[in-house]
């Protein structure tokens, strides 16, 4: 069963700040706690498939720039940069 | 036992495009923020587009380290939020589900020793991040996304080093082995990056990690060495850590990295399908990989008698060997090797020399072929290699224009030795009872020319003038 | 003018020189003026659309070369990028987010002479089956307003099924096309996964999702196929259909077909009314000439716990993308830390958001992924395998769309558990990647019930033809708007 600790430890991973205990910890825990119906699926033998290509489908090795000035469109810093926060040390 | 492993991170720098978009793979001739695109910057909607001679290129390197290339290739993605990542995940691979990143288990020598590689991943670069503002207070964060994107090799090791000069010799025998591949360019600012893990008989693997180069890789894990044996000494516990490197102050300093911060959540990339590599393109990459460093040392030696020592340098740096392989023929390689290893390399030992010079092959094959000929004395070669490699004229043009060319004209170079003769009538003489005197001779002509005499024709037409 | 026409019917009018594309197109407009205060389908409305239509009137007067849309109406679900216009997600953390490119699938529409009539309404980000998680407000139901239209496209449904447009693109990730399509009686396709390119359509759960079209009609959806399908070089997991053409041979039939009838769809909880209208439909199969048998998907009940796993875990992924630093809303950053800010800046998600990012960093964790995250993958290849087997015998699955009638407003919100078994039907669908339709069959008391088939992946030419047959064995009622 997951913990009410467990819960907050991993907002703070996915960097999300939560206050409403009831709409964050009890209603997480009860979807959370629906997922154990996984452990009778009897599934520990199945492999693990994806969708395979060939590499020949891939893209060609080409220079193609954007058509628009990309910058322009984004949060910027004197038409250059992209601002951020300061990093902790 | 000190225990050293590295992961050295590549770029692909050879590449047109990054390893997900149509973007420049080599990003450095652009202004601020202007190589990117919805795809690099990571924008809602776009999707990665897999680059198909970033995996060539990975895989011969792969193949070039000995390592083992499966069938099939995945992508994962890496979790973890920080500003030089647009999406707040990285696209790299990993060996969860078997053996899927483009190298497995591989080897390469260093000298009598084998430093054996675990695995080589096929990842992108992110962003660069600059820090602007002086007090904690009014400090950003600038970023410059044209990085983004870039296709990265990285190349991990077993903990095989023992020493820092172990480590530094790998390096530049593998920096040797990617330019020969023709998929790097090691000597690019950034193009090859490294972090280190440390341990020492008793103690816990430290990782040190921002190594801003090579150079200071082996000083980082000197200092980590001393650090560790100090603690020891002391009987201090050497905790497992992630420390980094100080630039500044060239020490390691631990970084408070928060314990949350260390669960990545790796999970298979959906947008990219596993890509399958059949034999038979397997097998193509491997006829066409670029001859071994070793090969080439090994065919220089035999082949054109070139002395051991020579063809190693020749061999191990692919500027020198290309322009050896393309301005040698049979008769004037030994000329060609000779003109690169005593007067080339000294002229053009850095990127930007070489970037400047305006020296081709053509130079080469025809400065070689003068000397063999005897129309330039090794001597004015020399003069005339400056000229080349300042001005990109051709060589005739330069032997003209600062009249470097020999005198073999045999009635003018008759003149000048008569001369000679009358000047040193009592050389002449000692020549008579000592043969060797006559090179005092050819010195005197010589001087009188300003060294374009042709030596043979000189020594011919002295010999008989005097009658010896 | 007759708003209530199919996209075939638009088309044959339009060429026909029955009706001009600017006086539908503005007759649509005003359709969005007078109902879409009261059901709320759309986020924004393309206000160039009328010119637009000129436009394309006036190419097919001078006898230029007009696209196979004709000026058609299409709405939009606002997680697809149009270019130069916003792409909200129904979230506050792209309210002004403007795309700089357009998806594939709006750059072939555009080459067919569509017009974008405007973005229509999702749950956040895609995540729900109500729209009732919309940050701008829920759409309703047209059948009736105190009822939810279904979603997560649930904008897409209302607008088809309210005569706002002619047809509409949506998406799927768990039955977010067809659950909606379901509960406001309209034609919902989900196509085999990479049929449809997804660039340009913002991901939730990317290994399962795909774009699929809302219509009036069987025929419109396989219209939409043959415009918007097909390999697309920015989309590595599209397959090549080789241009097939959709609405060939639809009128095929299933005469000696054989239809399985998924035993896990129609059993504990389903509604009296969907299990009685899921019946008659087998009967009107049979009726074709179609063979009817039960068959037992054993994963089905694991599927809706696999399926959260899941896309709760590719969502954490691709929302970490959402930190207001390259893009998003007005949020100073001096002064914070970039771990604070982040934090900060992501508490404009809307809260089933962000349950599902808690839930998608907790269950892929290196503690945790065993338990949870690889289970819910080995669950998904095991249903896989087991439906492989199922379409070695028959050629169609049939269950109903959704096991129970549309439900009223704030009926479900508050309880997640009983939100995610609505999901039953539709998820199998996109676990596996195939292709899977919502046929509007019957009206209980005035709410419409829906009618799943699913085909083996590729086979969406006979899914179509099926789906076909079957929705001419049924009339409904006009809906009372």
């Amino acid at each position: 069963m997951v913990t009410e600790e467990e819960i907050e430890h991993v907002s703070k991973l996915m960097r999300i700040e939560i206050d409403d205990h009831d709409e964050y910890v009890d209603k997480v825990k009860s979807m959370i706690g629906y997922f154990d119906i996984l452990d009778s699926a009897g599934v520990e033998s199945e492999e693990i498939s994806m969708p395979e290509i060939p590499i020949s489908n891939l893209r060609k090795d080409e220079y193609i720039p954007f058509e628009d000035k990309l910058i322009e469109k984004l949060n910027h810093y004197k038409g250059t940069y992209v601002r951020a926060p300061k990093m902790s040390s | 036992m000190t225990m050293i492993g590295l992961e050295i991170h590549c770029q692909l720098t050879n590449l047109n495009s990054k390893l997900f978009c149509s973007c420049k793979a080599n990003y450095r001739e652009f202004e601020i923020n202007e190589n990117i695109c919805p795809v690099c910057m990571g924008l809602p909607g776009s999707l990665p587009r897999l680059n198909q001679d970033a995996v060539k290129k990975a895989t011969l390197i792969a193949m070039a380290l000995n390592c083992t290339t499966p069938e099939k290739i995945a992508f994962f993605r890496k979790n973890y939020f920080y500003p030089d990542s647009p999406k707040n995940f990285q696209i790299t691979q990993l060996n969860i589900y078997g053996d899927t990143s483009v190298g497995g288990a591989g080897s390469i020598m260093v000298g009598d020793k084998k430093i054996r590689i675990t695995r080589i991943q096929l990842e992108e670069d992110p962003g660069r991040l600059i820090y602007e503002g002086s007090s904690s207070k009014n400090q950003i964060t600038l970023v410059d996304y044209n990085r983004a994107g870039t296709p990265l090799v990285e190349i991990v090791t077993e903990p095989d080093f023992e020493t820092p000069k172990e480590v530094r010799d790998f390096l530049n025998i593998l920096s040797d082995i990617l330019a020969n591949l023709g998929v790097a360019d090691p000597s690019l600012e950034g193009a090859m990056r490294a972090d280190a893990n440390v341990s020492i008989e008793g103690g816990k693997k430290v990782e040190i990690k921002n190594i801003g180069s090579f150079h200071d890789l082996e000083k980082a894990v000197h200092f980590e060495i001393t650090r560790q044996e100090s603690l020891h000494s002391r009987d201090i516990d050497i905790i497992q850590e992630t420390r980094h490197w100080d630039d500044q102050r060239k020490i390691t300093v631990s970084s408070r990295s928060k314990e949350e911060d260390l669960d990545y959540r790796y999970f298979l990339e959906g947008d990219i399908p596993w890509i399958t590599i059949d034999p038979e393109i397997r097998k193509k990459l491997q006829i066409e990989m670029p001859e071994s460093i070793n090969s080439k040392k090994e065919r220089y030696i035999s082949k054109y008698n070139i002395p051991s020592q020579v063809a190693d340098v020749l061999s191990s740096d692919k500027y020198y060997s290309d322009l050896f392989e393309d301005a040698h023929t049979e008769s004037n390689a030994k000329e060609v090797a000779n003109i690169i290893t005593t007067e080339l390399m000294g002229l053009v030992d850095t990127r930007e020399k070489r970037e400047v010079s305006k020296f081709t092959f053509i130079h080469l094959k025809e400065l070689a072929d003068a000397i063999q000929s005897g129309k330039v004395s090794r001597n004015s070669s020399k003069n005339a290699l400056h000229e080349i490699l300042k001005s990109g004229k051709d060589l005739s043009t330069v032997i003209t224009e600062l009249d470097l060319g020999n005198v073999s004209d045999e009635s003018e170079l008759s003149g000048i030795i008569t001369l000679v003769i009358s000047e040193e009538s009592q050389a002449v003489e000692e020549t008579k009872s000592n043969p060797q005197t006559i090179n005092y001779l050819v010195g005197k002509v010589m001087q009188k020319t300003k060294g374009k005499a042709d030596p043979t024709l000189t020594l011919d037409i002295l010999k008989k003038q005097i009658g010896v | 003018m007759n708003l209530k026409i199919s996209a075939l019917d638009f088309i044959q009018e339009v060429k026909t020189g029955n009706i001009s594309v600017e006086d539908f197109v503005a007759k649509t407009i005003e359709q969005i003026q007078n109902v879409d205060d009261k059901l709320h389908a759309f986020l924004s409305v393309n206000e160039e659309a009328v010119d637009q239509a000129r436009k394309i009137d006036k190419k097919i007067k001078s006898g230029d070369k007009v696209g196979n849309c004709f000026g058609m109406p299409i709405s939009i679900k606002d997680n697809i990028c149009i270019k130069n216009s916003k792409t909200t997600c129904a979230s506050k953390m792209l309210e002004n987010f403007v795309a700089p490119y357009d998806a594939t699938v709006i750059k072939k529409l555009k080459q067919q002479d569509a017009i974008f009539i405007g973005k229509v309404n999702l749950d956040e980000f895609a995540m729900g089956l109500t729209t009732e998680f919309s940050a701008f407000g829920p759409s309703k139901n047209p059948w009736d307003t105190n009822y939810v239209p279904g979603g997560s496209s649930g904008g897409s449904a209302v607008s088809v099924s309210s005569f706002e447009c002619v047809a509409s693109l949506g998406s799927d990730t768990g039955g977010s096309v067809r659950n909606p399509a379901s509960f406001c009686s309209t034609v919902g396709y989900k196509p085999t996964y990479g049929l449809i390119s997804r660039y340009g359509l913002i991901s939730y759960a990317n290994s399962i999702e795909q774009i699929g079209p809302l219509t009036r009609t069987v025929k419109d959806s396989a219209f939409m196929l043959n415009m918007i399908s097909g390999i697309d070089h920015n989309d590595n997991t599209t397959i090549d259909n080789k241009n097939e053409d959709y609405l060939l041979g639809i009128e095929s039939g299933i005469e000696g077909k054989r239809i399985g009838i998924i035993k896990e769809m129609i059993g504990e909880g389903i509604d009296p009314a969907v299990l009685s209208a899921t019946k008659d439909a087998i009967s009107k199969l049979e009726s074709l000439g179609a063979i009817c048998e039960e068959i037992s998907l054993d994963m089905v009940k694991y599927s809706v716990a696999a399926y959260y796993t899941i896309t709760a875990t590719e969502a954490s992924s691709n929302l970490a993308r959402y930190d207001n630093i390259r893009y998003g809303y007005d949020f100073p950053l001096e002064g914070y830390e970039f771990n604070s800010y982040i934090s900060k800046a992501r508490r404009n998600f809307g809260p089933e958001v962000t349950r599902r990012m808690i839930i998608g960093g907790f269950v892929p964790s290196a503690g945790h992924a065993g338990k949870y995250f690889l289970k819910a993958l080995k669950v998904k290849s095991k249903l896989t395998r087991e439906i492989n087997e199922a379409f070695k015998k028959f050629d169609f699955l049939v269950s109903p769309t959704v096991p129970i009638l549309p439900f009223k407003f704030g009926e479900k919100i508050d309880d997640p558990i009983s939100l995610f078994l609505v999901d039953i039907n539709t998820v199998t669908a996109n676990l596996t990647g195939k292709p899977a339709i919502s046929i509007p069959f019957a009206n209980s008391n005035g709410l419409p019930i829906g009618i799943q088939l699913m085909a083996d992946s590729m086979n969406d030419k006979s899914l179509l033809q099926a789906a076909y047959a079957l929705e001419q064995t049924v009339s409904l009622p006009e809906v009372p708007i």
